[in-house]
């Protein structure tokens, strides 16, 4: 029989434990990235186009298609995904119809982003006739990215107090006057959080671009909407397995260049909603 | 005494089937501190929120009956919410500014009737923030948030904010359940002096409170309307054996 002291003292070693095995892999993952990565990065491989079979170069153009990509999805996926949250929450009672779509969007979350890139390449692509472009891959990630804006701008705008909404009614408020000017500045910063995590998610995609947009190596930068790009996770792929020969180091840079970019997005995200869980008063 | 609201044989029931009203018929004074009390869930509640039809943001299934508002049936569908609202304003049990600063708090109806002009928005918060007895202590820092204020400062600003729309009818849902005896005395104090340019129905939080500030008193209980009388009255002399059992405690 252990004593109370041990039993204690085993329990918090397992516990600390399993939450270093949680941390040690994205540490691991992040520095070993950095170490064998950092040695690529200048302002040549940034700023430049990739030559010599990509083995030189740099990564300037997936660079370029991923700010376009991220932006095309946020075009889509904004409006669409706060508006849905917005009914949701404001409109929508309990009925058969919000329980339809509160599944699709449970379903919608499960779907593999393969099967997104399947789909987008016969609707977007094949079916709208829009060819492998931008605006096919925007779209793609577009609807990928919904369920995770919709759910937690959902959450968002449920937190506002309940007697906010009231207030604002009594005082000779419309539904709508009363989202706009109390609920909707209220729920803003976990909305933009919850915007800003779906890109971010959506920007580090491959599956999804793979068939939809992605161009395995084009020595420009996209001309409109309706152009190809290069794009930082494809252009990875790529390197990684489609190129004989390739250096190691420029695998990694690239590999930094987009866990870069996707962390700094998380930081952005993490740095707002402090800012403003700060100033909130309810 | 100027009858400012009649309720003639109004019922109601929620569909989770808390809290009714059954065939009310009571007439609210006008310029008078009109009190509904009784023990929770008898349906005071419901009354008071059916008189500016905040009712229509909960699941009604059964409302039967006129409410007259000078004689216009407020409860009758089809009515224009969104002017009675404007008409009779509403003050809630706790105070809930709304997350912005006192001046705009102030203003915030004013914003929504569509008056913009920024002197008559300075008037009304200097207005209204007087009549709540609120002026001296914040007249130099509008600015700041609502939620900078005391408990019982923020309930005097709920006060000015209903009175910046200079309603005809303010209704007060326990409006001191929260406060302090002081701050509690100054909101009672303001009602009396405002009661000469405003008519209150008041739901207050205890039998003293309702015995202190009523003209007339309105005793229910269960959803029914049991006695109806002027304040005095009621709490001295009340005609029903409930009502007097609830006044001296015997039961709530």
């Amino acid at each position: 029989m252990l004593s109370r002291q041990t039993s204690q003292r085993i329990a918090f070693i397992v516990i600390s434990l399993s939450a270093l095995i949680v941390v040690a892999p994205i540490l691991f993952i992040v520095g070993y990235i950095v170490v064998q990565g950092v040695g690529a990065i200048s302002w040549e491989f940034l700023t430049g186009f990739p030559y010599n079979g990509m083995k030189s170069g740099g990564v300037w153009p997936a660079i370029v298609g991923t700010l376009w990509l991220t932006l095309g999805t946020a075009v889509v996926a904004v409006p669409v995904g706060v508006g849905a949250a917005i009914y949701l929450s404001e409109y929508a009672g309990d009925n058969q119809l919000t329980r339809a779509i509160r599944i699709a969007i449970i379903n919608l979350a499960g779907i593999p982003s393969v099967v997104y890139g399947l789909f987008g390449l016969g609707l977007f692509v094949i079916f709208l006739n829009f060819g492998t472009s931008i605006l096919a891959g925007s779209l793609t990630l577009g609807i990928m990215t919904l369920p995770v804006i919709i759910s937690t701008a959902e959450e968002a705008l449920r937190a506002v107090p309940q007697s906010f909404r009231l207030v604002s009614v009594s005082l000779g408020g419309t539904r709508w006057e009363t989202i706009r000017r109390v609920v909707l500045p209220q729920a803003l910063p976990g909305i933009i959080t919850g915007i800003i995590l779906g890109l971010e998610r959506a920007a580090g995609e491959t599956a999804p671009i793979l068939f939809t947009v992605a161009a395995f190596f084009l020595p420009r930068l996209p001309h409109s909407i309706f152009d190809q790009t290069m794009a930082l996770p494809y252009h990875l792929f790529v390197i990684s397995t489609q190129v004989p020969g390739m250096p190691v180091r420029i695998q990694y840079g690239t590999a930094l260049v987009l866990m870069f970019f996707v962390l700094s997005m998380n930081v952005l995200a993490t740095l707002i909603r402090r800012h403003y869980r700060r100033q909130r008063v309810w | 005494m100027d009858i400012k609201i009649r309720i003639e044989d109004f019922s109601l029931h929620y569909s989770d089937g808390k809290e009714s009203l059954r065939h009310i018929t009571l007439d609210i004074y006008a310029n008078q501190i009109n009190v509904l009390f009784g023990p929770s869930g008898g349906g005071k509640s419901s009354l008071l929120r059916a008189l500016n039809r905040l009712n229509d943001l909960t699941d009604v299934a059964v409302q039967e009956g006129r409410i007259l508002l000078d004689g216009e049936d407020i409860a009758a569908p089809g009515y224009d919410v969104i002017r009675l609202r404007r008409r009779v304003g509403i003050v809630f049990a706790r105070p809930v500014p709304l997350p912005m600063s006192i001046y705009r708090n102030v203003t915030y109806g004013l914003e929504l009737a569509g008056i913009k002009d920024r002197a008559q928005w300075d008037a009304a918060v200097e207005r209204s923030l007087k009549q709540a007895a609120l002026w001296e202590e914040v007249s130099d820092r509008l600015d700041e948030s609502g939620y900078a204020l005391s408990g019982g400062q923020q309930q005097r600003l709920c006060l000015a904010r209903a009175l910046a729309l200079q309603p005809e009818v303010v209704l007060l849902d326990e409006p001191t359940s929260g406060l302090d005896p002081i701050s509690t005395s100054k909101i009672e104090r303001t009602l009396q002096e405002l009661k000469s340019e405003y008519t209150f129905v008041a739901v207050p939080h205890s039998v003293q409170q309702a015995a202190r500030i009523a003209d007339w008193a309105t005793f229910f209980l269960q959803g029914e309307l049991i006695e109806h009388g002027d304040g005095k009255t009621i709490f001295t002399t009340p005609q029903n054996s409930q009502t007097n059992e609830y006044i001296t405690g015997r039961f709530g």
